[in-house]
């Protein structure tokens, strides 16, 4: 299996015309990202004067948004760029070249990441400009955060594609769903001791948790436990892994059926 | 090929595709068998080869296999058992290196509409790994040929399915392709559109070498373009050959007179000879094996009979492709149906 540039550089250029041309493509890069940072900043901050007893809420949350942001748009950038694919009838003309699934993975994992820098300017800029508070605070390991955040979101898509690619559109609904569903049990907003029972093991098993943990204890002043974020790593890296895996073969699957049939 | 006692065509299974010269397409024994209760086979043991400089028309009514089998061609549909094999290589072994020399254009595709043609040109010039100083001279090229320049910075969805068409054709060649598998291309276009399409198809043949898989269900146009045809049925090959040798072997010439003088001798004479024919007053209307024409019109000169009109109509690719449709139509209703190709 080789992987040519040139190839990954034509799917990620496919998208990358677009984006500047089309309004969901602003909303998402800014207009959703700063209603959050609205609704949530906002009622942080009223709680935080109406004398709520937990430090720093308006940073914690407001930093668990922007932190979601980039788990939900590595996820989103995989599912819902398959799904271009489908909506334009575009499959066969795709994979009739010599484009490979590998190669086209690669592309939609770029360009998340690429989208995801856009994401983050907004969410950090415009908590700073809104409530003058710094997600910097967090310090160096914001980079092994962020890092961790977006193989969350990877393993999300893949897992959501490998059933949209074999299933057709009747699961397109997943692309937005499978982000939402795991969200709760993330502990984004509220500590897993918040969570019950149940949902605590569910939680544990979450490699976004470790971060989210982590990340409140580090701007609660406390130092970061390591051994939690090679724990997030290491569960991202072994989710990633089957849900590359888990896609590929589905793909191949549904290559059985014909590509062709998804348009 | 050739029709049997009972009127049936006689089924040919395989084209040996050794009789081929320069073969840069082998397909043998390809199958594909839907699962399902019960399995439906899309295409059964199919075997041909394409030659090098040859356009071959893949014919069959709907459900008989045609796209399915591109799709094969192309690697977006896993067949089920069979090879297939470029200029050589086999597709599964050497996929990338073998689809950067194919060219696709499909009626049932479409480009990404937001994006301009330019964008979803330069794309998939990309994709077929052009180089970068030939990408924007090759897409031009094309563009102008199709008469779509102009339109270059429209996006797909504000074309019309002519121009969206002859956009998807330019795609097809831009890699400069060996072999190039076009379903259905002319589908949506004007005629005097499709003229030019022909021409070009035509062209890339002559001047550039290109080997040409064509469906079309406009048996007109596969009889002007295409230099041998196989007709598909049921993913089996019902037929295959020049496409006026297959015309020939459907029906005859017919041979319409509007007699002045004789009638009476004419008609005795159609009787004597065995030949089919209609009359309409004073016209009539004889079928006769082309190769016994000459002789037929000589014979009714001396047998004194006069016309002032005659009107020669040639069998086509069509009455070949309406029997064969009859005859496939007929055997599915001896048979359990079949679950139509999609």
């Amino acid at each position: 299996m080789t992987l040519s540039l040139g190839r990954i550089t034509a799917m990620i250029l496919r998208h990358l015309y677009l984006a500047p041309r089309t309004l969901e493509s602003w909303a998402e890069a800014i207009y959703w990202p700063v209603v959050d940072l609205l609704i949530w900043g906002l009622t942080t901050r009223w709680v935080e004067s109406s004398g709520g007893e937990v430090p720093r809420l308006a940073l914690i949350v407001l930093t668990g948004v922007v932190f979601w942001q980039v788990v939900w748009r590595a996820n989103y950038e995989i599912s819902v760029n398959l799904l271009e694919e489908f909506w334009n009838q575009n499959m066969s003309n795709l994979f009739a070249t010599p484009l490979n699934v590998w190669e086209w993975s690669v592309s939609l994992v770029a360009l998340g990441l690429l989208k995801n820098i856009l994401t983050l300017i907004v969410g950090i800029g415009g908590v700073w400009l809104l409530y003058r508070l710094s997600i910097f605070e967090v310090g160096w390991m914001l980079l092994p955060f962020l890092f961790s955040l977006m193989m969350s979101g990877w393993f999300m898509g893949f897992t959501a594609s490998a059933l949209i690619i074999y299933f057709g559109r009747r699961l397109q609904g997943l692309a937005w769903i499978v982000g939402f569903a795991l969200a709760p049990f993330s502990a984004v907003f509220y500590p897993v001791s918040a969570l019950p029972g149940w949902a605590q093991v569910v939680s544990s098993a979450l490699p976004m948790t470790y971060v989210f943990e982590g990340m409140r204890q580090i701007l609660r002043g406390a130092p970061m436990p390591l051994a939690t974020l090679w724990l997030s790593f290491g569960l991202n890296l072994l989710y990633l892994t089957l849900s590359i895996l888990f896609f590929s073969t589905m793909f191949e699957w549904s290559r059985a059926k014909g590509l062709g049939r998804l348009e | 090929m050739s029709l049997t006692d009972t009127g049936h065509f006689q089924v040919f299974s395989q084209v040996n595709s050794s009789l081929i010269r320069d073969p840069v397409l082998v397909v043998s024994e390809l199958t594909k068998v839907y699962p399902g209760r019960p399995p439906t086979t899309a295409v059964d043991r199919l075997s041909f080869a394409l030659g090098r400089r040859e356009i071959l028309g893949l014919l069959g009514p709907n459900g008989a296999g045609k796209t399915t089998t591109i799709q094969m061609l192309l690697s977006t549909l896993r067949p089920t058992s069979g090879e297939i094999s470029y200029f050589g290589q086999s597709l599964r072994a050497a996929r990338a290196t073998i689809l950067a020399q194919v060219g696709f254009a499909s009626a049932y595709s479409r480009l990404p509409r937001r994006l301009t043609v330019i964008e979803n040109l330069d794309v998939f010039a990309r994709l077929y790994g052009l180089r970068a100083g030939e990408r924007a001279s090759r897409i031009r090229e094309l563009l102008e040929r199709f008469g779509v320049w102009d339109l270059r910075r429209r996006s797909m969805e504000s074309l019309s399915a002519g121009q969206a068409t002859r956009v998807m054709l330019a795609k097809a060649f831009l890699a400069r392709p060996r072999v190039a598998l076009l379903d259905e291309p002319t589908a949506s276009l004007d005629p005097d559109i499709a003229v030019e399409v022909r021409a070009f198809v035509r062209s890339q043949r002559d001047e550039e070498g290109v080997s040409i898989v064509f469906t079309s269900h406009n048996m007109d146009e596969v009889a002007q373009l295409c230099d041998r045809v196989i007709f598909l049925d049921r993913g089996r090959i019902a037929a295959s050959g020049h496409p006026e040798e297959l015309a020939a072997s459907a029906a005859m010439t017919r041979v319409r007179l509007r007699v002045t003088h004789g009638l009476d001798r004419l008609l005795g004479h159609v009787e004597a000879a065995g030949l089919a024919s209609a009359r309409d007053d004073g016209t009539v209307e004889v079928e006769i094996d082309e190769s016994h024409l000459a002789d037929f019109l000589a014979s009714l000169a001396q047998a004194g009979v006069r016309y002032r009109e005659i009107t020669l109509r040639k069998p086509t690719l069509e009455d070949y492709f309406l029997k064969l449709a009859g005859t496939a139509m007929g055997a599915r209703t001896r048979q359990p149906a079949r679950e139509e190709e999609s």
